[in-house]
């Protein structure tokens, strides 16, 4: 016997969470395109979408964010700080992908500095993720040695039943259970058994990639340059990404008084690495793809031990020149290292 | 599939006997429907080459490449006529020498494609004369006419909106042909003229910008609506603004490497509606 959550309870198990203080969060499409954003009714959730056009990232690592005010009168500068938005939020249907995509982010903002703003929000948020029974061309989170049941970063994971209505309920945290307690009973012991998880194929040998990336000798392979001339040098694949976490600070305003802000950038851009001076060590396209590989699956892995990826595949869905990680990786798996 | 290899076979012809340097045109993408864009340098790698009605994008940004025609070497690109405007605008905007240019014209009407007769630029004025005299049905885009029939308030909520999903990804930018500069005004930053936050402010300044730059240049091809990663449906704001220049100023962009700029050239007949 396992614990059921019926999709007929949802609803009040959404009324509950809200009365117990949560803003309930869930994927939602508004016209053709899909988010993870605040609902009143169960209803508002699309979970039949295989995972949202915009990751999870942004509801803990805003586009933008104001950090402090400033104000400049005759000798005096005064500053006032924004600290970072407090209240529980209960995030529903959230994909293993993307809920990974947080525990790989973690040690990343909390590495030498604390990111208050981002760990403010982790410990405000309950992650409650449904297993995926489903995936497209692009999802590759098996490749990453993750799974569509993949339990990182989650508090509660749901497995979809095979009759389609409801979930079995693992609780995975003591956020998740002590969230889940609140809807204890709306809960109901069942053996109703688990819908099969999707099948995602395996893509390319991971540790094959990772060896070449790792022999020096491929810095300046010309593979790059071939693999990359394509590359428009947008920067939707590094924000469209749920690990991805490069930001500038930016003070907008005058002399006099204005607000200094967290803003996404992105490895993609020339102006990211440009000096004052005008040189830039990243001068091309193909260096700056470079970077962004060799950021995810070597420089990331050696100072934290996890790839910057969790293979969710909106890069390569959403390029508008279809490339992306999935094809660079195939390409380099067959490359002799 | 017949114009598919008559343009193979050209490409091999002018690879092999040294015309061409490259071939810009496409190769199968990721998935059954997708197309990417393919450099082809030698013969054997023109059997890559596809050419269906998949074919959709844009390609002539490519063209301005930093380094790619500086050798004064040829190229030749697959182009929809849109494409051959855009390349119209580069020449008459100093960008390229069009001399240099191989077009592998074409166009499809459902999944039939076709090819376009002529390789120079010079050679589609008819074509594109054709095309201004024989505009889009009002109805091919619905939500362009309804956007129309709103008043002030409710087009700027529609836009706030829209506007409000854009993370600033310049995906717009950097799709666009037309956007060749070297330093954008949105990356200048001595000083900051425009805000690189993706607040509300921040999101209207940029797409404003876009907008005007655009304006008498943009040639529809519809590049960034189709990369724009949040759904904007950018190809409106684009429409708009050459039904503005063409009402007042009868000027359709990329009709001729010679053509002026419309916002910067001044006839005297030029309509002054516009100064109270």
């Amino acid at each position: 016997m396992t614990r059921i959550l019926f999709s007929d309870k949802l609803d009040n198990c959404v009324t509950r969470w809200q009365s117990a203080g949560f803003s309930v969060i869930g994927p939602v499409t508004k016209d053709t395109f899909s988010s993870y954003a605040a609902v009143e009714h169960a209803s508002d959730f699309d979970l039949g979408i295989v995972l949202p056009d915009r990751s999870l990232k942004e509801l803990f690592f805003p586009q933008t964010e104001p950090m402090l005010r400033y104000t400049i009168k005759q000798q005096a500068i005064n500053t006032e700080d924004f600290t970072p938005p407090s209240g529980k939020r209960l995030i529903f249907g959230v994909r293993p992908c993307d809920a990974a995509g947080l525990s790989i982010d973690d040690p990343l903002f909390g590495w030498d500095y604390k990111d208050e703003y981002w760990f403010q929000r982790r410990n405000d948020s309950v992650i409650v993720t449904i297993a995926c029974t489903k995936s497209d061309d692009f999802c590759l989170c098996t490749s990453l040695k993750l799974a569509p049941d993949t339990t990182n970063g989650s508090d509660i994971l749901l497995r979809p039943l095979e009759n389609n209505k409801g979930w079995q309920v693992e609780e995975l945290t003591d956020r998740g259970r002590e969230a889940f307690l609140t809807i204890a009973e709306f809960l109901q012991e069942g053996s109703e058994p688990a819908a099969p998880m999707a099948v995602v194929p395996e893509m390319f040998d991971l540790d094959t990639c990772v060896a070449w990336l790792q022999n020096p000798e491929n810095f300046e392979s010309k593979f790059w340059k071939d693999i990359s001339m394509r590359c428009i040098g947008c920067g939707s694949c590094t924000y469209l990404c749920p690990t991805c976490h490069c930001f500038d600070i930016q003070d907008e305003g005058d002399t006099y008084s204005g607000i200094r802000r967290k803003n996404w950038d992105s490895c993609s851009f020339a102006l990211f690495t440009m000096h004052t001076s005008g040189h830039n060590p990243r001068s091309t396209q193909s260096a700056r793809w470079r970077q962004r590989i060799m950021h995810k699956f070597n420089y990331f892995p050696g100072k934290f031990s996890v790839n910057s990826c969790s293979g969710c595949g909106r890069c390569s869905r959403q390029c508008p020149v279809d490339m992306g990680i999935t094809e660079t990786l195939q390409k380099i798996s067959t490359l002799h290292s | 599939m017949i114009t598919q290899e008559k343009y193979r076979s050209k490409a091999k012809k002018l690879l092999a006997d040294g015309s061409v340097k490259m071939v810009i045109g496409y190769s199968p993408g990721s998935t059954a429907d997708r197309r990417r864009p393919l450099f082809v340098r030698s013969f054997e790698e023109a059997d890559q080459l596809v050419l269906d009605s998949n074919c959709i994008a844009n390609l002539s940004g490519y063209l301005v490449t930093e380094g790619l025609l500086s050798d004064e070497k040829r190229v030749a690109i697959f182009l929809r006529p849109e494409g051959i405007r855009s390349l119209n605008i580069l020449a008459a905007e100093s960008q390229l020498n069009v001399d240099q240019i191989i077009i592998f014209g074409f166009d499809s009407i459902g999944r039939e494609v076709s090819s376009l007769s002529g390789e120079h630029a010079g050679e589609f004025s008819e074509l594109i004369s054709s095309i201004k005299e024989n505009p889009p049905e009002k109805s091919s885009e619905p939500l362009l006419y309804q956007i129309e029939q709103m008043n002030p308030q409710e087009r700027f909520a529609f836009w706030k909106e829209e506007f409000s999903r854009c993370i600033k990804c310049y995906a717009c930018r950097q799709s666009c042909p037309m956007c060749y500069c070297r330093r954008c005004i949105v990356d200048s930053n001595q000083p900051q003229w425009v805000n690189t936050s993706s607040h509300t402010l921040g999101n209207f300044e940029w797409n404003i910008v876009r907008a005007f730059h655009l304006a008498g240049r943009c040639v529809g091809c519809g590049n960034c609506d189709r990369s724009c990663p949040v759904n904007i449906p950018l190809r409106l704001i684009n429409a708009r603004m050459a039904a503005e220049v063409l009402e007042s100023f009868d000027h359709f962009a990329g009709m001729s490497t010679t053509q002026e700029p419309v916002l910067a050239s001044f006839k005297k007949e030029d309509s002054e509606t516009f100064i109270l």
